[in-house]
């Protein structure tokens, strides 16, 4: 063997090494793993034929979020519909025990305590508590809720068609997706600075990462709303000096002047709506360009703490700037445009009952919120049309935690 | 999951070709996980560098009408992996000088000279083990290579050449050329 040529012995050794070896480790469901990971991370286009490789089933929540199919939502260049029958200024008074009530939700809610995830075309058991979870590739992104120790209390997590949870574990500051539904964001912490990713939920278009300067977990970058197709609004919480507004559209995030606080964006009208100032005799709120930058607000309140923008970006939502823990005993809907007030919805509660409505909640299109009202140790979940109209969405839930919405706008 | 809106078509469509990508996967898995074993020189490595290959693979199923190229497709996929820099570097990690790795095993055929064989090769640098790989376990040409590997004839032969020259230097002189009268 020893005088056999090297080429030759360089042969048989290799054959040697080897040729016993039968492992066939991987199964075809592995395989599908890695290819949905690898998808994800791809920084290419990925085609539409690997979409369709991937496609076990359309989500059934796609639907109501995922990209191109809401009908709902008008486009940005659009003028704002429907317009309010009620007169200008109007009160809605919120009876959830006298409302109408549907056994359809036009958003997608999240069942606290089952876990699971109902749309309108169905229920879906999920394997833990998610703040917030939308349809993305053949599955899902959501934020999830840990307990345990040694695990981020707040993660993002993907998880696969199977509703196991394949990719994902990191720090985050929250997850949005836009009116449209074509895109969602979310903010990821790396173990040393923060990043803020905008995907397109059906894959075939290319991530938009945006990258923070180094700093610690707990100075956490907050996704606020959508402010362009491609650019997010984010809060950034410092642990000394003041939080600030950026826009996070790729590469380095870019600052936004005249917030204190940014709560809500709008890609319709590319705004951000925020806290301007603080004062003695309370605080003031307004909605400032994200395009313009130069930091002087469109308009300002001191009536009202602003929340989300309709789809259309038409309205806004006022909450109470009285506001507390027990929530906000009115939501008035305000003009984008302008700041003033269209209608007010006041909750109807018992005497001597502490309740109101939560700040999370969601816009059917321009046209309705939906939104969770509590009273007492009861909860409802409410959608209140701009047109008057109140109804109770009379969806059980399995437990005293009831439902919430699962995408807030 | 809601049955209605699933498109059935597509459905049957991905259901065809995962039967097809199964029977290649479990026709072909042993072979190509005992390359992906020499590429890496440990099986954790082979089965993570296989399973991506599969995954390209299974993405790229549609757009591979040639099935007698799925073999090279996943070989060119599985090297082009383990030459990549994050690889390297981890590689580097694992080996970081020539010295020879020690092997555990003794080749019971040749009295130990198919070991230390081995264990040569898993010091040669990421592309010219590949050429060795593919030339003398799957006795590819190198005309071959060249065309899996996407690269010219000449840089197959001369990788090749390379690889061989560290072997015989580090080899002990058994193998050199003028002793074993390999003069090629």
């Amino acid at each position: 063997m020893s005088n056999t040529p090297l080429e030759d012995q360089v042969h048989d050794a290799l054959h040697r090494r080897v040729d016993s070896i039968q492992h066939a480790p991987l199964t075809v469901t592995d395989v599908r793993h890695r290819a949905r990971r690898i998808q994800r991370r791809r920084t290419a286009v990925a085609g539409v034929a690997v979409a369709a490789v991937l496609a076990i089933a359309i989500p059934f929540g796609l639907s109501a979020t995922g990209s191109g199919q809401r009908s709902d939502v008008p486009p940005a260049t659009q003028p704002p519909s429907p317009t309010p029958t009620l007169q200008l200024g109007s009160t809605v008074m919120v009876d959830p025990r006298g409302a109408e009530v549907v056994e359809e939700t036009p958003v997608p809610l999240l069942d606290v305590d089952a876990p699971s995830l109902i749309t309108p075309d169905g229920t879906t058991d999920l394997p833990h508590v998610y703040d917030t979870i939308t349809p993305y590739l053949d599955g899902y992104v959501g934020v999830a809720l840990n307990d345990q120790p040694g695990v981020p209390p707040v993660a993002i997590e993907f998880l696969g068609a199977d509703l196991r949870v394949d990719d994902g574990g990191s720090p985050t500051g929250g997850l949005i997706v836009s009116p449209d539904g074509r895109r969602i964001g979310w903010s990821e912490y790396d173990g040393t600075r923060w990043r803020v990713f905008v995907a397109d939920p059906a894959g075939q278009v290319e991530w938009v990462e945006t990258t923070f300067p180094p700093s610690a977990e707990t100075e956490t970058v907050i996704p606020v709303g959508f402010v362009s197709d491609e650019a997010v609004a984010v809060r950034a919480m410092y642990d000394l000096g003041d939080t600030k507004t950026f826009v996070a559209g790729g590469g380095q995030p870019v600052e936004v002047q005249g917030l204190l606080q940014a709560d809500a964006a709008s890609p319709s009208l590319g705004v951000v709506a925020g806290i301007t100032e603080f004062r003695p005799q309370g605080t003031c709120f307004g909605v400032v360009d994200a395009i313009a930058r130069d930091g002087d607000p469109v308009w300002t309140t001191c009536d009202h703490r602003l929340g989300p923008f309709s789809a259309g970006g038409a309205y806004v939502v006022g909450i109470s700037a009285e506001a507390d823990g027990n929530g906000s005993p009115t939501i008035t809907v305000l003009d984008a445009a302008t700041g003033k007030e269209v209608v007010t919805f006041e909750a109807v509660l018992p005497r001597r009952t502490v309740g109101g409505f939560w700040t999370q909640m969601a816009w059917v299109g321009d046209e309705a919120l939906v939104v969770r009202m509590f009273s007492g140790d009861d909860y409802f979940m409410m959608r209140l049309g701009l047109d008057g109209s109140v109804q109770r969405i009379g969806i059980p839930s399995a437990g005293v935690s009831g439902l919430q919405v699962a995408v807030p706008s | 999951m809601s049955a209605t809106l699933v498109d059935m078509g597509s459905q049957d469509r991905r259901t065809d070709k995962d039967a097809d990508f199964s029977a290649y996967m479990s026709a072909r898995q042993p072979a190509l996980y005992r390359t992906a074993y020499l590429l890496t020189g440990d099986h954790a490595g082979a089965e993570d560098l296989l399973q991506n290959a599969f995954a390209k693979l299974y993405l790229s199923w549609d757009r591979i009408r040639d099935r007698g190229a799925l073999d090279g497709y996943v070989r060119r996929v599985m090297v082009n992996e383990n030459n990549s820099l994050w690889r390297r570097a981890w590689k580097r990690r694992e080996h970081s000088t020539d010295t020879m790795p020690e092997t555990g095993t003794t080749d019971t055929y040749d009295d130990g000279m198919g070991g230390a064989l081995w264990s040569f090769v898993q010091t040669l640098p990421p592309k010219q083990r590949a050429v060795v790989v593919l030339r003398y376990y799957e006795d590819l040409s190198e005309a071959e290579i060249a065309e899996e590997l996407g690269i010219s004839p000449g840089t197959v032969k001369s990788q090749a050449s390379r690889a061989l020259a560290a072997l015989r230097a580090r080899a002990p002189r058994s193998l050199n050329p003028h002793e074993t009268g390999d003069a090629r």
